[in-house]
């Protein structure tokens, strides 16, 4: 058996492959976008090497922390969101009636593309006309917040449409997730006489853990690179106020013509994403399991 | 849970279905509208007239080729993905070798790259082995940036795969091949289910590496179709909802066959385990 | 035996990857090879036939006639939208990759390029007679050290759009001092009809607004002085303009939650007559005039006025403007010559057939007896010639980085989060680090 399961060559056709894809077109541009960090470079002329000045920059660049602040602001809303959308997974995978077009039904916003979100939400934020604010109206707000034009709104206000956007993308890992509990641990846990809530809480929460700790690794790494509906819908604005790691770094190398800063940002968004991903793992993983 | 506490259930369920049916709902009256009717009136309001044309001006823009390319790209795209990320996660979570974490942490970094920053290394690259507007490119792009998530999602699943099955197989002779092909990728066929869910969508709206890799109209793609109502002072939201209702069309259905598979696999592979 | 299977297998796909790779390769030498009698210009543009089908057209039959009398040069075309263009340039520039010939914005866009050494001059093709054709100081934005490297297409000016019916229903009339805007907005707004439409979310629309008062208060020079460092931009007069911009945000001359309104959202508030008043530049008149998707009522509704005199300074007919995008030639193009021809070739035909197909207001001169146009037409036309001067968007006039600091500034003065003394500083300290 072991022997078999420590076959070299298996394993290197099986990693290789994989391994070779993503070396190459990740691996060496995430290097190469390291080295333009140290280059003072507006990605049209010469370069110039100036050391780690860049970085040194960025490091007592308030813009950056603010946006990075923000990122991680995201970031801790995503996961905590995860828990609503567990609960709604777990509700979906139990056998209550039509929960199978429940199911196909929640998914459909995650189908759009973020053109069709961010243009859909942008209505739903309009200050005079859009439905939030008619909504707040009819129920007596005399002046709704112009949601995307304040700055103490605007990160918020941004925040849902994104979080809205990734329901889908986590039920249904999750989803998949329950439906692979075997169903004889739960008949026999309710034979036991277990009530739904301790099923869910003491029997199928431990059994899909494994997929948990991946979702929030994924919910923090997705958070902290966001760019998408913040492009699109506020430009990180107003004077950076809905900023964020990702679309400072897309602005200071496309838009200010300065890509060796934008490179160095964008190199410094990886290790802080490393860094948070490191500690998360660390305070999540049990004695048993440290796999991940 | 009494009478009560279901009706409050379903009442909650369905106000949130609602809520999720609304975007179609909302994109189809979009693609109706012109540009004043779609800023200025109530987002779910009927159009005054329906604008049937701004389709007629979708379909003449030339979205045959670029849905094609679409198909073949996006599907060509998740069937390397899905394949090399399972036999990747298959090798290090299943087999024993010293290197298994590393790599595994190699992959996880590979999440974390924005794309911006790969962009113009990429390109570099691309010319260098002369892909540049080459499909191609693009194809084994969106592989190896799907890569890391799917082996994360795939991960999961293949902790809890029990042992028991793979000894089983050994022991009675299987080699690795008949029992990771046969075995192994079967059982996971509702993970795979979903993988290739969250692949699809995301090949099927990326647009960033498109428009930067490619120049031959020939090759583009549907997203590329929605930069096409995109003026300098000018945009015409109306087409651009026309697009985009016209591309989420065959993902919608791929999504309902695939979504039906998540749960089918299960039961079936239940059944075995 | 299995293993050997999957061996071959995997080695299979490589090797397919391998060869569709290398038939691509050989593909684009093959294509290269066979230009010994045909040259290809490859070819840019932001014009994509959905957005602006007029645009679009007009390139296809210039290149259509250029090919027929040169018919041993094809012209091949990758058409974007805007951002994906402007990205795609920059990435393109970085491998050494620019088309032969492509479209370019004046000033700061271009300076970066022309020191990379990555367009041509065109001085050549522009002294023989080229350069009479085009209205005095719009090939000037494209020079760097008296060469020029772009042939402007178009020119624009920002004015004031206003909704006659909606003046006259309130009574008032075209503002020609800032004291009458002031009595206008509140006249409007005591109405409760919101006064200006403002999407500041695209941030240049504010810097508009914030031009005009500078030029008003401080002159036609103090902006302009201020950026090529001739000046300060803590000039009192660029202060009081930043105070003015915040008096009218206090007295809510503009629409709710500008700050996070893209143009389009605040245009088309304007356009529904739910606003007054509209600063935007010149390529909006198609939409006031000939555009047939807008309701004639409306369009017959919609005048224009120049921006106000602020307490008895300003020249009335001092505008903010300028050249939008201009055609430019790659320096490393291998068919520079064919190239050069081509542009000269394109800024000769685009004049006449812009102005009257797609009511673009072109570079080149237009003898507006000739062709026939709307009356906005001809009262913008009359008014670009006798202005007395144009100064260049702010945003188009600095370099990159420090167009991204006023811009963000510019939202940070309307949202009130800085304070005009601030704004200024701000704006010395950008302009003095890249001294």
């Amino acid at each position: 058996m072991n022997k078999v399961m420590s076959n070299k060559l298996v394993i290197a056709l099986y990693v290789l492959p994989a391994l070779l894809l993503v070396g190459v077109l990740i691996f060496i541009p995430l290097i190469l976008s390291g080295y333009y960090g140290l280059m003072e470079w507006d990605g049209i002329g010469a370069m110039k090497f100036i050391g780690l000045e860049n970085y040194s920059n960025a490091i007592r660049d308030l813009k950056f922390w603010d946006s990075a602040w923000h990122s991680l602001l995201l970031a801790i809303f995503s996961t905590l969101s995860l828990v609503i959308y567990l609960a709604i997974s777990m509700i979906l995978a139990s056998k209550i009636k039509g929960s199978d077009l429940l199911r196909k039904i929640y998914l459909i916003p995650m189908l759009l593309s973020s053109v069709a979100i961010a243009q859909l939400w942008i209505k739903v934020f309009n200050p005079t006309n859009g439905m939030l604010n008619s909504i707040l109206m009819s129920l007596g707000v005399d002046s709704p917040p112009a949601w995307l034009a304040e700055p103490k709104f605007v990160l918020f206000a941004i925040f849902v449409p994104i979080l809205w956007q990734y329901a889908g993308f986590y039920i249904l890992i999750y989803y998949a997730a329950l439906k692979n509990i075997p169903g004889s641990l739960i008949e026999a846990a309710r034979i036991d006489g277990a009530s739904a809530f301790q099923i869910a809480y003491k029997i199928k929460l431990p059994l899909i853990m494994g997929v948990v700790k991946v979702t929030i690794v994924l919910a923090i790494v997705g958070s902290l690179k966001y760019f998408d509906l913040i492009y699109v819908m506020t430009g990180g604005g107003p004077n950076g106020a809905s900023e964020v790691m990702a679309s400072y770094m897309y602005k200071l190398a496309f838009a200010s013509n300065d890509f060796g800063y934008g490179s160095a940002i964008g190199f410094l968004l990886l290790v802080i994403t490393l860094i948070v991903t490191v500690i998360i793992r660390k305070l999540t993983a049990t004695k048993e399991e440290i796999q991940y | 849970m009494g009478r009560l506490g279901y009706a409050f259930l379903y009442l909650c369920l369905g106000i949130i279905a609602l809520f999720q049916v609304f975007p179609i709902v909302w994109l189809f009256l979009f693609s109706l509208k012109d540009n004043s009717e779609i800023f200025s009136g109530s987002p779910f309001a009927l159009p005054t007239e329906f604008r049937w044309e701004n389709y007629q001006k979708v379909w003449e823009g030339g979205i045959g080729v670029y849905f094609f390319n679409s198909v073949w790209i996006t599907g060509l795209a998740i069937i390397l993905t899905v394949l090399l990320a399972s036999m990747a996660t298959f090798a290090i979570t299943r087999m024993n070798w010293k290197l298994n974490k590393f790599v595994l942490g190699l992959f996880m970094v590979g999440l974390m790259i924005p794309i911006h920053s790969a962009l113009i290394p990429l390109f570099n690259m691309f010319l260098n082995v002369n892909l540049i507007d080459n499909p191609l490119s693009i194809v084994i792009t969106y592989t190896a940036y799907n890569l890391p998530i799917t082996m994360m999602i795939l991960l999961g699943f293949y902790y809890t795969l029990p042992r028991e099955i793979e000894e089983a197989a050994i022991i009675d002779g299987c080699s690795i091949n008949r029992l990771f092909f046969r075995i192994i990728l079967p059982m996971t066929a509702p993970v795979i289910s979903t993988t290739v869910i969250i692949n699809m969508i995301y090949n099927w709206n990326e647009f960033v590496f498109v428009n930067t890799f490619i120049s031959s109209d020939e090759y583009k793609t549907l997203t590329v179709g929605i930069q096409n109502f995109i003026g300098q002072y000018m945009t015409d939201w109306g087409a651009i909802g026309a697009t985009l209702i016209i591309s989420i069309i065959p993902i919608l259905l791929a999504f309902i066959f695939f979504s039906n598979k998540v749960v089918e696999g299960i039961s079936s592979s239940a059944v075995k385990g | 035996m299995r293993n050997k299977k999957a061996i071959t297998s995997l080695v299979a796909i490589f090797a397919l990857l391998l060869f569709a790779a290398g038939c691509s390769g050989s593909d684009d030498e093959s294509s290269a090879s066979g230009s010994d009698d045909a040259k290809t210009i490859k070819f840019m543009h932001l014009w994509p036939e959905g957005s602006s089908k007029d645009h679009y057209e007009i390139v296809n039959e210039i290149i259509a006639s250029f090919e027929e009398e040169n018919p041993d040069v094809k012209v091949d075309l990758e058409v974007l939208s805007n951002e994906q263009y402007k990205d795609k340039l920059k990435v393109l520039s970085s491998s050494d990759q620019l088309p032969d010939v492509g479209m370019t914005w004046p000033a700061g866009f271009l300076e970066p390029y022309v020191d990379g050494n990555m367009f041509t001059p065109l001085n050549d093709i522009l002294e023989d007679g080229l350069q009479d054709q085009f209205v005095s100081g719009t090939t000037e934005a494209y020079q760097v050290d008296g060469k020029t490297y772009g042939l402007p297409l178009e020119l624009n000016i920002a004015t004031v759009f206003y909704n006659k019916k909606i003046f006259e229903e309130n009574n008032v009339e075209a503002p020609k001092t800032y004291e009458e805007l002031k009595n206008v907005i509140s006249t409007l707004k005591d109405n409760g009809v919101a006064p200006i439409a403002l999407g500041n979310k695209d941030r240049w629309t504010g810097s508009l607004w914030y031009m005009y008062l500078a030029d008003r208060i401080g002159g036609a020079d103090v902006l302009n002085s201020a950026i090529d460092r001739s000046g300060s931009f803590e000039d009192p007069a660029l202060t009081e303009a930043a105070a003015k911009v915040q008096e009218l945000v206090d007295m809510g001359a503009f629409i709710k939650g500008f700050n996070g309104l893209a143009d389009q959202e605040a245009k088309s508030m304007f356009m529904n007559g739910q606003a007054a008043m509209y600063l935007i530049a010149t390529w909006d008149l198609p939409n006031y005039t000939t555009n047939e998707d807008v309701p004639q009522e409306f369009r017959d509704s919609v005048g224009y006025f120049n921006f106000p005199t602020v307490g008895g300074n300003g020249d009335m007919t001092s505008f903010v403007g300028g050249p939008g995008v201009g055609l430019f030639v790659s320096e490393d193009s291998e068919v520079k010559e064919e190239a050069k021809a081509f542009v000269k070739y394109f800024a000769e035909q685009w004049g006449e057939k812009s102005v009257t197909q797609a009511g673009v207001i072109p570079a080149t001169k237009v003898n507006s007896e000739e062709v026939e146009l709307p009356d906005l037409y001809l009262d913008v036309l009359n008014d670009l010639n006798s202005a007395s001067n144009i100064t260049l968007f702010a945003d188009v006039q600095m370099s990159p980085d420090v167009a991204q600091v006023h811009l963000d500034q510019i939202q940070a003065l309307f949202g009130g989060e800085v304070s005009p003394e601030e704004f200024t500083k701000k704006h010395e300290e950008a302009l003095a680090s890249e001294e």
